[in-house]
């Protein structure tokens, strides 16, 4: 069953974000929702996450949910190291040796295994961001949640997190909700791409892509229809 | 001496060296001074200090005096974390708290010391007055630090917390712990000096049976200024000591707890 939000309404004072929003999230999937800063993308995490409460409307199939979160910056506790910040997040689910084998095979995957005892600030950005990526995917989440976290990176760098993210994800796939700016982030990680318009946010289109990753890199001229629609569709 | 820019000293002369210099500077003025003044009633010499010091450290009078000033400085700094530690935690997390807060805690730090232990001597029993003075000193203190650290921990992390559904456990070991450690360590530090500062001069008024403060007054009644001295030496003595302890324990033990 997808996870839903139905005639979600939603404002800040005066400001409406949300006037009557509907969508739904295939489960295993990523759904990239692409749109312009501000539109309401990181409200919208929010209100799936259940950290803001909508004003009406109704949310399907995510009462129980466990989720997990990847920030645009890492939030790591700084006094922890690598391997303890992928810990924390199990402490409540897992015993020491399961938690602490799952923390470990998730920061392999993400090419952590040397650096685990490290602490946050001995870390580059990208590895912090790795050390999130990891710690969402070990915690026992049935949805996750990605807000723009690879924004603040090289584009090599971003390359490398996003070819992480999509190695987790075929390894334990996840339903997975993530926001950017990017159409080509939207274009390389999505299954579905989701095209937001401004405040009042309302669905502009909605893509399923169906092309194989490894016709998506950057500099794939496979997509460029694709890219061109996206991009007069956001610019209007 | 040169300074770098940074401020710290140029390499060649070590800190050590400059308080032992400022010391024996201090000691020579003093000395002078007696000298000068040629009276031991006014000021004694500071080998006079000693040797009255010397005579008087070992006797049972002087040492239950102390075990009892130690024990009440103790209690008050242990009264003070706590219950300033609690009510910073409150403040730090509810500005209604802290603005219906703000008022008694304006009035006490305003309130003069000497009137907080005759106001105490009219209400207590003459040991507990130091005490009751010096927790009451030292609360604001202790409030506005803890206060502080709690309002330093990142909200970021907090709702991270929340949103991976951490225990109430696990929040406090690993994001307020450790971002309340060097402020809880400040309001230590802070609170542990003030109490034996207010604390002796409770038992200079009070004057209970067995204290530093209660032998510095008889001394002074007796025209004993060496003495004096050298139960104020005592006093400092036990402050240093115990900001000796603390510092070693903070080096010691790393404040920012793990969890691992």
């Amino acid at each position: 069953m997808p996870y839903e939000l139905r005639d979600i309404r939603k404002s800040f004072g005066d400001l409406q974000v949300f006037a009557g929003f509907s969508l739904d999230f295939p489960p295993g999937k990523v759904t990239a929702v692409l749109g312009p800063s501000g539109c309401g993308k990181t409200t919208l995490l929010n209100i799936l996450a259940g950290l803001i409460a909508p004003d009406a409307g109704e949310l399907r199939g995510l009462g129980d949910a466990r989720f997990s979160y990847v920030f645009q910056e890492p939030r790591l506790v700084p006094t922890l190291s690598a391997l303890e910040n992928v810990e924390l997040v199990l402490r409540a689910s897992f015993g020491t040796g399961e938690r602490k084998e799952r923390a470990l095979r998730l920061l392999a995957a993400v090419g952590l295994a040397e650096a685990r005892e490290l602490r946050p600030r001995q870390l580059s950005g990208g590895m912090r961001q790795r050390v999130s990526l990891a710690r969402a995917f070990a915690y026992p989440a049935d949805i996750l949640l990605l807000d723009e976290p690879f924004q603040s990176v090289d584009l090599r760098t971003r390359i490398g997190l996003m070819d992480s993210f999509l190695d987790l994800q075929a390894a334990d796939p996840r339903t997975v909700v993530f926001v950017t700016h990017e159409v080509r982030e939207a274009l390389y990680l999505g299954d579905i791409v989701v095209v937001l318009s401004d405040k009042p946010a309302r669905v502009l289109d909605r893509k399923e892509l169906l092309l194989p990753r490894e016709r998506r890199s950057y500099g794939s001229a496979d997509l460029s229809d694709v890219e061109a629609a996206l991009y007069r569709l956001i610019l209007g | 001496m040169r300074k770098s820019e940074s401020g710290k000293s140029s390499p060649g002369f070590p800190p050590a060296a400059a308080a032992s210099l400022g010391a024996l500077a201090l000691l020579l003025i003093w000395e002078f001074s007696a000298r000068a003044l040629a009276s031991e009633i006014v000021l004694p010499s500071p080998l006079r200090v000693a040797r009255t010091a010397a005579e008087l450290f070992p006797t049972a009078r002087f040492l239950s005096a102390l075990q009892a000033t130690f024990l009440r400085g103790m209690a008050s700094f242990g009264i003070s974390m706590a219950g300033g530690g609690a009510v910073g935690l409150a403040c730090g997390l509810s500005p209604v708290f802290t603005a219906a807060l703000a008022p008694a805690l304006t009035v006490i730090r305003a309130t003069p010391v000497l009137a907080v232990i005759l106001l105490a001597l009219i209400w207590f029993p003459d040991w507990a007055v130091p005490v009751f003075a010096a927790v009451l000193m030292a609360f604001p203190v202790v409030v506005a630090d803890v206060r502080q650290g709690v309002r330093a921990v990142d909200p970021g992390l907090l709702e991270m917390a929340r949103l991976f559904r951490l225990r109430k456990r696990d929040r406090l070991r690993s994001i307020y712990v450790p971002a309340l450690a060097p402020h809880l360590a400040a309001a230590s530090h802070g609170a542990l000096g003030l109490c034996w500062k207010v604390i002796v001069a409770g038992e200079v008024l009070s004057q209970p049976a067995r204290a530093l403060g209660t032998g510095m007054n008889r001394a002074r009644i007796d025209l004993e200024t060496a003495e004096v001295f050298a139960w104020t030496l005592a006093g400092i003595l036990l402050c240093a000591a115990t900001d000796a302890a603390f510092n070693l324990f903070k080096k010691k033990e790393p404040l920012a707890l793990r969890t691992a």
